[in-house]
């Protein structure tokens, strides 16, 4: 097991350095130039030339290059180029509120998504079953955005229930809870969408199970037969898809914050981005990638917890 | 029969909807089972024999299926009548089923020592504790061997004869008076399947237990069984006790069926085949269902489907559903 652990954590570095690589040239291909967004319109070809100089940009492609590994291997990630704090701790500073966030809209979705899957597989073509699926679709179709727009209105502005700018809040719970509410809602909603649509299918693949048959010729009753027999069987899907939209999530989440204005990755990435700020992108790359990595992990460990069948070697 | 059948069934008949009509897949099984008899329901794969065990254990799935006619009296009751929680009670218990494919007929993330203490928290109150020291010891009578180490394994480390092993295990756990083995050793290999089917004999002796074991194995068959039913296309063709039936095959499809057993000792290597096919369950013929590929057809078996009835010569226990040799009018015709 925790030789496992060691030899996913090595394949990881592979995958770190490409992604590192990548991003690195990908930054330079972008048009645009750092000191001229810097300095504005108006810079002087001479400002601009010093900035670039002093940024390191004058150097030749493959020393900057060479460079920026180094650092990054030795956990220098350097300044931002914007505003000259360090990127490390730019990223620690933000990153509680996006962990928050993601883990919140996680929790929710699974609670909404998976009692509603199981109720829907089985009421399967009925009523229920429809509406289910129609609202889970819904949830799936609506861009982040336009759902964030539509709580801010409802409950923010006309209800007042929660700030109109979820700036993370600070200090007590009740506080900090109260802002992490609408953003973690908005993702909620549509992690429960997949998760409603991903556990129904399961399920019902699940209950067509010869073991199931089994449990009924046992005389289990058959709310056991559903939630001791049927979901833990049900549920390796689910854990795969919610592994794999704790990526998209993340994705997501860059317009959750824009629209909620609450600090996270997902900001500081899209300021990067607009300001050519390299030095910050890369810093953020190698986050997100570490995410993806270590959420991966998490899922495959997952697997062992609920199928006996799952070995690691 | 001086004692009073432990199971009886009269008429029944199942049907399941198919593009909104509704076909019978069984019609009007009738058959009494008498403690500690073994009742063998042969025939092709899609006759109905499994059919018939899962209406009796109140299996059939309600989207699409349901018992439409006929009685199954056990214990004084008539079980399609029972509301869900009392069928619930009387299955694992009372009545019990072991399945075809012990390969995916235990639940893979729970434990086998789960699996079977459950039968017993369920039906007989037992706590965690005595559960699982009563599932240790029925496990230990089908045989697993060192039980007491795999109670906390899981299924996929047992290997297929272990498996169906463990099924009886949970099937016996509660000494039902009637077990339902549905080709109980039909995914097993020859040598297992040997075991298994002693195994099942011993203990059915040792709890008085009756048994309807079905099977398209006509060899296992005659080694297991008291009597034997032979159906066709969702009817019961002939039932006879296992010599008599084998000694005398009366409907033209027993002994077809009889005839198309492969033999080691005749050099012969043609096997004899059934000529034409069980009509579909949507376009059963009007008269007698095996009329279109029967030998011995006569212009009456096309127009009615003739009754169970007993064939001439033989006392009433032998029975077939065969206008021209059983029955009284079948010579008239």
């Amino acid at each position: 097991m925790l030789q496992y652990l060691v030899k996913r954590l090595l394949f990881a570095v592979p995958t770190l350095l490409a992604v590192l690589t990548v991003v690195f040239f990908i930054a330079r291909i972008l048009p645009g130039d750092p000191a001229q967004v810097i300095l504005g319109e108006q810079a002087s070809a001479e400002a601009i030339q010093a900035l670039r100089l002093r940024l390191g940009l004058e150097r030749p492609l493959i020393q900057q290059y060479a460079g920026f590994m180094a650092g990054a291997l030795t956990g220098d990630w350097g300044s931002s180029m914007v505003t000259g704090r360090p990127v490390l701790g730019e990223v620690l500073n933000v990153i509680p509120y996006t962990i928050e966030l993601t883990a919140a809209s996680v929790i929710l979705g699974a609670i909404i998504g998976i009692p509603l899957g199981v109720w829907s597989a089985l009421h399967r073509n009925r009523l229920i079953d429809y509406v289910t699926r129609i609202g889970s679709l819904l949830g799936l179709s609506f861009p982040a955005f336009v759902m964030a727009i539509m709580l801010l209105l409802v409950f923010a502005i006309q209800l007042s229930w929660f700030p109109v700018i979820s700036s993370g809040g600070s200090g007590s719970l009740g506080v900090r809870l109260q802002h992490l509410a609408l953003p973690a809602i908005n993702l909620g909603i549509i992690m429960a969408a997949y998760i409603t649509r991903v556990t129904r299918s399961s399920m019902l693949e699940v209950l067509g199970e010869d073991y199931i048959r089994t449990a009924h010729a046992k005389g289990v009753p058959a709310l056991a037969v559903v939630w001791r027999h049927s979901l833990r069987n049900a549920l390796i899907p689910v854990v795969t898809v919610v592994g794999l939209y704790l990526g998209i999530l993340i994705g997501n989440s860059v317009l959750t914050e824009i629209v909620f204005n609450r600090p996270g990755l997902g900001k500081l990435i899209v300021g990067a981005l607009t300001q050519r700020d390299y030095t910050m992108l890369q810093g953020l790359m190698v986050v997100y990638t570490f995410v993806i990595v270590v959420v991966n992990l998490l899922t495959d460990l997952t697997y062992g917890m609920i199928d006996p069948r799952v070995k690691y070697q | 029969m001086v004692e009073p059948a432990v199971l009886s069934v009269d008429g029944l008949t199942t049907e399941f909807r198919i593009a909104g009509k509704w076909h019978a897949a069984v019609r009007d099984i009738g058959f009494e089972l008498a403690r500690n008899e073994t009742l063998a329901l042969v025939g092709e794969s899609g006759c109905g024999k499994s059919i018939t065990a899962l209406s009796i254990m109140g299996l059939i799935p309600k989207a699409a299926g349901r018992v439409a006619k006929g009685r199954i009296l056990f214990e004084g009751r008539n079980l399609p009548e029972l509301a869900d929680d009392e069928m619930r009670k009387i299955r694992g218990d009372r009545i019990a089923m072991i399945f075809q494919e012990p390969m995916t007929s235990l639940n893979p993330v729970l434990t086998i020592g789960f699996q079977v203490a459950e039968v017993l928290r369920y039906h007989r109150d037992l706590g965690p504790g005595e559960a699982r020291a009563q599932a240790l010891d029925i496990l230990d009578q089908v045989k697993i061997p060192s039980a007491r180490d795999r109670l906390d394994d899981y299924p996929h480390q047992f290997s297929g004869g272990m498996r169906q092993r463990v099924m009886i295990a949970m099937a016996l756990a509660c000494q039902p008076r009637v077990l339902l083995a549905d080709e109980p050793t039909t995914a097993l290999d020859v040598t297992i399947q040997a075991q298994v089917l002693v195994l099942l004999a011993e203990l059915k002796q040792r709890y008085g237990m009756s048994m309807i074991f079905i099977s398209h194995n006509l060899g296992v068959v005659a080694t297991i069984a008291d009597r034997v039913a032979v159906m066709y296309a969702g009817e019961i063709v002939e039932i006879a006790p296992v010599g008599e039936l084998f000694d005398r095959p009366t409907h033209p499809y027993t002994e077809a069926l009889l005839r198309s057993i492969p033999r080691v000792d005749r050099t012969s290597d043609a096997l004899v085949a059934i000529p034409g096919q069980v009509p579909p369950i949507s376009r059963m013929p009007q008269g007698c269902r095996y009329a279109p590929r029967c030998g011995l057809k006569q212009p009456i078996c096309e127009r009615a489907g003739p009754p169970l009835e007993p064939v001439p010569g033989s006392g009433a226990t032998h029975r077939a559903r065969c206008w021209v040799r059983a029955g009284g009018t079948g010579a008239a015709a």
